[in-house]
């Protein structure tokens, strides 16, 4: 790998913690291999003292006009700090402004994209990504000189190491450009992460009956700090909204733990599934496909077993 | 008003992607237009309603004998299709680079009002290829929108969503927008549409040479199956396994 430029990503001056990590990925990596050095460019306001201390040059704009993303400030502000560097991969994580952002750089800097990636691909390596919504893998050869890469979370934090020293290079603001589309308003919902970030998912679908039936849910992701998901009916039932559906038309998700409840597992489902560390299905029907993609299996009504669930990992977190 | 609408082909919801000695077996697939799209040519049959006129451009990048398959555009209302023949399989940047020619080719120097396009294939899925027409068009880009609204000074406000919650953009004329599930429900064929699309014009434009890709498929294989499935016998059983095995809670 040659010189790597990470993009950290703030919202509403929060740092977004996947793209964190992957700087942690990627300056871990270096360090194992002994590769030159990495470095990140953050545009927006954000106290800097609150990153941790790696031996890393971090080049930030961080002008308030600047805390909302614009897609031609962003650009311009990457592309610089990618020269300045010398940098020839940039990485992101896979979020909606990569998404909307990367495609425009990889024109702009005639570089090879390669979004939605598994892992860091190693010098001279293909890079992998899942094709068919899961049900297939491809490897994929970038040939330009320049490479993009969108990094999906792959549930396991690294550890921040410390010991280096953070530099911080100031970038100007660049000129306000038009034409471009400009972010207004962002609104954040609070409490439960999305499902997109939520280190555990507990899902329901048809079986879950109703909207009231997804309390229950929301109960138990409550005291695991994680998100609920939907699959399609639920969500084409008006039972959810559609930001929680996973599966082939709605998110891909890989967080630690999935409990897919009263889901039953059609193959466009299991597809957004497939990163998952450990899935439990809890499901009436014993055959259910959904329990050929389970870890773990319960034959119950959500029902009951959810409350009962809820219940013992309360006990199980009070005896700690 | 001139608007333009990009679509592909994907497999069906239906298919099983099936293997052959770790190839890609198509032979059980059927293809359609990929879902994604529908959100953007119903977006853009709308807008036409709204101005009370105009022409909705469909443009695809598949094999030309493959056309039949995307009549279903125009049986939904587009005026036109114009099939951007490609015998090969591309990559993201060459798609792109082949739709922009087929705007040069088509449109000439007046660039149409709004392009749209699907936020993403089920098929590879990568995404990448509305922001990349955009970039090479020289018109901004939002994606993933899942409301839209004009405004009177010829401006639309976006909606679009974003890791827990949603942002609210604002982009004038022209510009390319990609569509999210949410945005609209798609308009059913019916008999008069499917019939009135027979006799609609199918503009075939000859392949040409493209840039070599960037980022071109070298393998594919079948995703890893799991282990089998733990059955349990009841909620204590499954918190333990969790806890003790998985390291959980």
């Amino acid at each position: 790998m040659g010189k790597v430029l990470v993009f950290l990503e703030q919202r509403e001056g929060q740092l977004k913690k996947a793209s964190l990590d992957i700087l942690l990925r990627a300056y871990e990596l270096a360090r194992m291999t002994g590769d030159g050095p990495v470095a990140a460019v953050l545009p927006g306001p954000v106290d800097t003292a609150s990153l941790p201390s790696l031996g890393v040059r971090l080049y930030h704009a961080s002008d308030p006009s600047l805390a909302h993303y614009s897609q031609y400030s962003y650009a311009a502000l990457i592309q610089e700090a990618f020269a300045l560097e010398g940098a020839a991969d940039l990485l992101f994580a896979d979020t909606a402004l990569a998404r909307d952002l990367a495609p425009l750089l990889s024109i702009r800097m005639n570089a090879s994209l390669l979004q939605g990636c598994s892992a860091l691909p190693a010098p001279g390596e293909p890079s992998i990504r899942p094709l068919y919504s899961g049900a297939a893998t491809g490897e994929f050869t970038p040939s330009a000189p320049l490479r993009i890469i969108t990094l999906i979370p792959s549930g396991e934090r690294p550890e921040p190491s410390t010991g280096g020293l953070l530099r911080v290079i100031p970038l100007p603001t660049p000129k306000p450009v038009g034409l471009s589309a400009v972010v207004r308003e962002v609104v954040l919902q609070s409490g439960m992460p999305d499902v997109s970030e939520a280190g555990i998912i507990i899902a329901g679908g048809r079986g879950v009956g109703g909207p009231e039936g997804f309390r229950l849910l929301e109960e138990l992701a409550l005291l695991l700090k994680g998100a609920v998901g939907a699959s399609r009916s639920a969500v084409d039932e008006g039972w959810r909204p559609h930001s929680e559906q996973i599966g082939q038309t709605g998110k891909s998700v890989a967080p630690a733990l999935y409990i897919a409840c009263g889901i039953s597992g059609a193959v466009q489902h299991l597809a957004g599934i497939s990163r998952a560390r450990t899935v439990v299905a809890i499901n009436r029907d014993p055959h259910a496909p959904i329990f050929g993609a389970a870890d773990y299996g319960l034959v119950a009504d959500l029902h009951t077993a959810l409350p009962a669930l809820t219940l013992a990992v309360r006990e199980l977190q009070e005896l700690k | 008003m001139e608007i333009a609408v990009c679509v592909c082909l994907v497999p069906d919801t239906a298919s099983v992607i099936g293997f052959q000695d770790n190839r890609l077996d198509m032979t059980r697939v059927s293809e359609v237009m990929n879902p994604y799209d529908e959100y953007a040519l119903e977006e853009a049959l709308r807008m036409r309603e709204g101005a009370g006129g105009g022409v909705v451009r469909v443009f695809s990048v598949v094999p030309s004998e493959k056309k039949e398959l995307l009549r279903k555009a125009l049986a939904m209302g587009a005026d036109r299709l114009v099939i951007v023949d490609a015998p090969h399989a591309l990559d993201p940047w060459q798609t792109a680079s082949a739709l922009r020619d087929a705007f040069l080719d088509v449109y000439g120097d007046s660039m149409p009002e709004m392009v749209f396009c699907g936020r993403r294939s089920t098929d590879f899925g990568s995404g990448e290829v509305p922001g990349m027409l955009a970039a090479l068009l020289g018109v901004p880009s939002v994606s993933a929108v899942v409301s839209l609204e004009a405004v009177p000074d010829g401006s639309f406000l976006l909606v679009r969503e974003i890791e827990g919650g949603t942002e609210q953009l604002r982009v004038a004329v022209p510009a390319l927008l990609s569509t999210e599930k949410g945005l609209n429900i798609p308009r059913k064929t019916s008999m008069k549409g499917v019939m009135e699309a027979r006799k609609k014009p199918v503009d075939i434009l000859p392949d040409r040479a493209l840039p070599a890709p960037r980022a071109a498929l070298s393998a594919i294989r079948p995703a890893v199956k799991r282990k089998p499935c733990h059955m349990v016998e009841g909620v204590d059983e499954l918190v333990r396994l969790l806890n003790r095995t998985e390291g959980l809670f």
